[in-house]
């Protein structure tokens, strides 16, 4: 099971059918950070509806 | 020859109506701008130049401004991002993978400049894909701002902004999907158009994110952008845009988290704008859109998906094919969910919602088109106050939110800092290209006194 963030997205890339090289993660390791963190919070601005218990 | 060559910096208006007149011969022309695209060789503003062939369209519109044939275009030079098919001439999208791709027929944008008698004077260079913002193609050349060839012109289109500030065209086509057309025109000085999404044609066009992309013009003048437009989409010429009066005209200047972090010497250009709008009539107000907060997320997510759909196959097939900034964006957009996709969507139908609201009370908006003036060549970071931010995602910031909405945004020049051009935005709402440009022309004016 992938642990740190680089084998996090070393999964994530094989699964997409990427061929990531180990100086691939390192270049990409930032971005998808930085990504990531841009995610997570769009998901928090989008209020919860009340049919799933938000309301 | 002194005549021919002041009129290669002179309004395309200008231009088509001196052709008209017959004071100056669409060769003469051709032959000034290929000579002087080969003295500005070093700012790279040009990929392929077709030689010979634009030599023969200009004898051809000799001939046919001697029959007096009608064409609002007719002889004059006009330049294309290298992301448009021309037929017969290679069309690179300033990558390595499509160096040989000649195609057969004209992208649409393209067979209608040339139906109003256009001269394709030569694809511009652009950034590879169209897929970033510094222009610094690593197969074609890193662009150059014509003011300081230290400083970056912008992208995508920034060969083409290039190419209308250096006097090497009489306009240019460009395209739009993040800021492409508004971010060189704001860091070169010119004037660029992002329309209303959908009002120009993309067929031919090679994409990058479907539900943001759009194509328009970067010219010397608004009113050379305004001529621009009508060819492009497809306007017949009893059937020019309808002009707007500045009667009237609600502005409002956008306030907000969005544009704090703006320069001070780009945000006194937009009090100064703000100021001499007032004086003019315009009824001007401050607004604040709350939403806008969240649209560099929203344009991340929705881009690096969409982009990634385009170069499916080639990102996993020749991954090495790629200049390493556009790869990292291709194969992070590989890794977006598509539930990530869908939450993005979700906030754009609010952004959409929000201006939508906020144009009930204003009639045009306007805020700077980029937060700085342009950056020096291989910068990364912008320093702020309140910490840094990459280049790219700054440059972006203030265009995006209107290729998430489609709304039509037009940069102007106005003012300058320390010798570097300064570029304002007036976005409309959907299809109201009319009142932007009136607005747009107003400034012109006023940035002129």
């Amino acid at each position: 099971m992938p642990v740190t963030e680089r084998e996090q997205l070393a999964a994530a890339g094989q699964a997409a059918g990427l061929r990531l090289t180990e100086q691939d993660l390192t270049d990409l390791l930032p971005a998808w950070k930085r990504y990531v963190g841009l995610v997570e919070e769009l998901r928090a601005a989008m209020a919860p509806e009340d049919w799933d218990g938000g309301g | 020859m002194a005549a021919v060559e002041t009129l290669t910096s002179a309004p395309l208006l200008e231009i088509a109506r001196a052709l008209r007149q017959r004071k100056v011969s669409p060769v003469e022309l051709v032959d000034a701008y290929t000579r002087r695209i080969e003295q500005a060789s070093d700012l790279k503003a040009f990929i392929t130049l077709p030689g010979e062939r634009a030599r023969r369209e200009a004898r051809r519109a000799e001939q046919q401004l001697s029959r007096r044939q009608a064409g609002v275009l007719l002889g004059v030079p006009i330049a294309v991002k290298d992301l448009f098919a021309t037929r017969a001439i290679r069309t690179t999208a300033g990558s390595r993978i499509l160096r040989d791709w000649v195609p057969s027929r004209d992208a649409v944008v393209v067979a209608r400049l040339r139906a109003a008698g256009a001269i394709i004077v030569g694809k511009t260079n652009l950034h590879e894909f169209a897929y970033g913002v510094s222009n610094a193609n690593p197969w074609w050349g890193v662009a150059r701002n014509p003011h300081d060839p230290e400083r970056s012109p912008g992208g995508s289109s920034g060969g083409s902004a290039i190419a209308v500030v250096a006097g090497l065209c009489a306009g240019a086509l460009g395209s739009d999907t993040g800021g492409s057309i508004r971010v060189p025109a704001s860091l070169c000085g010119c004037v660029g158009l992002k329309p209303t999404y959908g009002a120009i044609p993309l067929e031919g066009t090679i994409p990058l994110g479907w539900s943001l992309d759009h194509a328009g013009p970067l010219t010397r003048t608004v009113g050379d952008a305004g001529l621009l437009l009508d060819v492009l989409t497809g306007m017949d010429a009893g059937q020019r845009v309808r002009r707007a009066s500045t009667r009237g005209v609600r502005v409002g200047v956008l306030r907000g988290p969005l544009v704090q972090r703006v320069r001070p010497w780009v945000s006194e250009q937009v009090e100064a704008a703000a100021t001499a709008l007032r004086r003019r009539g315009l009824r001007v107000r401050e607004v604040s859109i709350p939403e806008m907060e969240w649209t560099v997320a929203t344009q991340l997510v929705t881009l690096r998906a969409e982009a990634a759909a385009v170069h499916a196959r080639w990102i996993r097939t020749r991954p090495r094919a790629y200049g390493a900034d556009v790869r990292i964006r291709l194969q992070l957009g590989a890794l977006v969910a598509g539930a990530d996709y869908v939450l993005a969507q979700r906030m754009r139908a609010r952004l959409r919602a929000a201006l939508d609201q906020v144009f009930q009370s204003i009639d045009v908006l306007l805020l700077p088109t980029t937060p700085i003036t342009a950056p020096v060549v291989g910068d990364r970071t912008v320093r702020w106050r309140s910490g840094e931010e990459p280049v790219d995602g700054a440059l972006v910031r203030l265009t995006a939110p209107f290729n998430l909405t489609g709304l039509p945004a037009l940069s102007v020049p106005f003012g300058a800092a320390a010798g570097l051009p300064i570029g304002l935005q007036v976005v409309g709402r959907r299809h109201d290209e009319a009142r932007v440009l009136a607005v747009g022309r107003l400034m012109e004016e006023l940035a002129e006194a």
